[in-house]
């Protein structure tokens, strides 16, 4: 059967890796040209490249505005991925073991951030700090990332949680496991795949975060996304393309290290 | 309780005393049931599915709360006590063992929660591996193992915490026939060498025959009879029980100091009754005899052969009835019927079971 179909190419087999051929280059060729925009010594965008260099990364790494907004977009999303975690999975096992009334209302309404243009949020959020007097401190920029963020981890918490054999708890509890010691031992290690997939989601959610971000920062601590917006208004050259670079690099990185660190799929099919 | 929590405690009886439960105000899953399992015994509860053996058993554990009725476990009321603190082992149908965990944690997990030392947790689980025959498997995940290995790493973490109870929920029901005959073997075994009160579902009946010191015969959540497999097998008490288990010829008719009337005006062999009732009569296959036509109850023509190795099963169609089935041992001498053949058939009076409608 595959000896023939060596021989003679299958026409639905060709069609199909052309299919994901094309969609792996459009997935690809945008970071592609960024890169090589980021290597290209030429002080304005353009193509074809010139030569190589790293003068953008230099640029980007020396700018005290370039790096207090990336010290300060990685402090933000790091704390919302902590607290998204922790909001996103207490509401998911509320709404799967907590016999809610109107519990796919609640899920609904949980989930609901995600409907909303995020600039809409921004606007609301940014109107609600002001009538209230609060300003525009970096935790209200927390929350506002962290509530588009939750509904990520709400979405992978409940996955795992749909498919979960409860008769595994209840063989740790008739083992001697209190309530307690069975959500530890037991409930957690089974969920955690899906939690840090939801946490992984949140923190590049916060990390590229830009409407929302636009109501929310103030003029001298701006997020690197924000920074990037206003400094393309009036320059345009490789630096941005660098800023690119680090950005995926650093979102890349938290995947990595989580997978490595806890790992995604150890033991659970997602 | 004290000394169970020290894990020194010894196999105690289980009393259910009119146990009901209803899910969801509506179905009735278990309805006034009342049995009693003696310390050491092997007790199956036996039933086709759907009727109630699972939330029993989810009761005993307490895993269901009940509506109705109290269960002592070793003479303690344990109705409202929490699941963590009733000292019972269980099986499930689907293992459900710690995925997350290796084969020695997943077995070592009750003891810890206990609160043993290492060493004496370590020592446990090994003998209790090579009791189950798992020695060597002890690092694997249990997503590394065979459905018959996990079946032994859930038996060795329940009894490893030496269980008062034991309660198994078709715990042989995911194997495949070989290796379910080995199961049974070997659960009978290590039953009766650790003298556990086991607690067996199943809705098998050759493995509740095969295995139960005694049987519950549950029907829709009620239980029709109790008793030795011997006594369901061969003194059925309802046409439910007969018809569940084995095979079984039913006449209906009615019963007098005389015998058995078959509607129609036929005298069948029976013991004699007082008094004059409707009743059905039912008699096992193989206590039915081909006869001499003088002495006979039915004649009729075989419809059908069943060789089944050990014995023959013939259908035999007499006149105005369904079939009559009769099996007969393979001896050696003996001349094979063959369809069509007309034979005629009689069994003794002492053979049969009279039971209400
Ligand atoms: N969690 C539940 N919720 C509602 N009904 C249930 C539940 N569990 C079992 N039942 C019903 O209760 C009855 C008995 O079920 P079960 O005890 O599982 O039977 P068995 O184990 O003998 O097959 C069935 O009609 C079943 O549909
Ligand atoms: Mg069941």
């Amino acid at each position: 059967m595959s000896a023939s179909a060596r021989r003679r190419p299958d026409p639905v087999r060709i069609a199909y890796l052309a299919v994901n051929g094309a969609i792996v280059f459009f997935l690809i060729a945008p970071i592609l040209i960024v890169g090589v925009f980021a290597v290209n010594p030429t002080p304005y965008i353009s193509f074809p490249p010139t030569g190589f260099s790293l003068r953008w990364f230099e640029k980007f790494f020396t700018s005290p505005d370039f790096m207090n907004s990336l010290w300060l977009s990685l402090r933000v999303a790091v704390a919302v991925l902590v607290l998204s975690v922790l909001i996103g999975a207490m509401c998911a096992l509320a709404l799967v073991r907590g016999n809610l009334p109107g519990s796919r209302f609640l899920t609904a309404f949980f989930m609901s951030p995600l409907m909303l243009p995020a600039i809409l949020t921004g606007l609301a959020l940014f109107q609600l700090y002001l009538l209230s007097g609060v300003g525009r401190p970096v935790w209200g920029l927390v929350m506002g990332h962290t509530l588009v963020a939750v509904p990520y981890v709400l979405r992978t918490t409940l996955a795992v949680l749909h498919n979960f054999d409860r008769r595994v708890e209840e063989a740790a509890a008739i083992l001697g496991a209190s309530p307690i010691r069975v959500f530890f031992e037991v409930t957690l290690p089974l969920i955690r795949p899906g939690v840090i997939a939801g946490g992984i989601f949140a923190f590049i959610v916060s990390f590229d975060q830009f409407p929302i971000s636009l109501f929310l920062v103030l003029p001298n601590s701006e997020t690197l996304p924000v920074v990037l917006f206003n400094y393309m208004k009036f320059d345009l050259d490789g630096a941005i393309a660098a800023a690119s670079m680090v950005s995926i690099v650093m979102a890349l990185s938290v995947v990595i290290i989580l997978e490595k660190l806890i790992g995604l799929k150890a033991y659970v099919k997602l | 309780m004290d000394q169970t929590a020290a894990g020194q405690a010894g196999a105690a009886s289980i009393h259910l005393d009119g146990v009901s439960k209803t899910y969801d105000g509506r179905v009735l899953a278990v309805d006034d049931v009342t049995l009693h399992v003696n310390p050491g015994e092997f007790f199956s509860l036996l039933g086709p599915s759907g009727c109630g053996k699972t939330t029993t058993l989810r009761m005993i554990a307490g895993f269901e709360t009940v509506d109705r009725g109290r269960i002592h476990v070793g003479g303690q009321d344990i109705t409202d006590m929490p699941v963590h603190k009733r000292e019972m082992g269980m099986v499930f149908q689907s293992y459900a063992l710690f995925p997350h965990r290796t084969v020695t944690e997943n077995v070592a997990f009750g003891l810890r929660m206990r609160g043993l030392a290492r060493a004496e947790i370590a020592e446990r689980v090994r003998a209790a591996l090579e009791l189950v025959a798992l020695t060597g498997f002890e690092d694997r995940r249990p997503g590394q193992l065979s459905g018959g290995q996990q079946q032994r790493v859930a038996l060795a973490r329940a009894i490893v915490i030496r269980p008062r109870v034991l309660l198994c929920d078709e715990p042989l029901g995911a194997l495949d026939r070989k290796l379910r005959q080995q199961m049974q073997f070997e659960l009978k075994q290590l039953q009766k060498e650790l003298g556990l009160t086991l607690v067996f579902v199943t809705h098998d009946q050759d493995e509740a025959l095969a295995m139960s010191d005694r049987i519950a015969v549950m029907n829709a959540g009620r239980i029709d009879q109790i008793g030795t497999p011997g006594e369901i097998y061969e003194r059925p008490q309802t046409r439910f029980v007969a018809d569940f288990i084995g095979e079984i010829n039913l006449f209906d008719g009615e019963a007098h100091e005389g015998g058995f009337h078959l509607d129609g005006g036929r005298q069948l062999p029976a013991p004699v009754s007082s008094g004059r009732r409707r009743r059905v009569l039912a008699v096992r296959p193989e206590k039915v005899m081909f006869v001499e036509e003088g002495g006979s109850v039915f004649s009729g023509q075989i419809e059908s052969v069943n060789f089944l190795g050990g014995y023959t099963l013939y259908r035999v169609v007499a006149t105005g009835r369904r079939p009559i089935l009769v099996k007969e041992t393979n001896l050696s001498e003996r001349r094979a019927r063959a369809p069509g053949e007309l034979v005629h058939l009689s069994w003794n009076p002492q053979d049969v079971v009279l039971f209400d409608h």
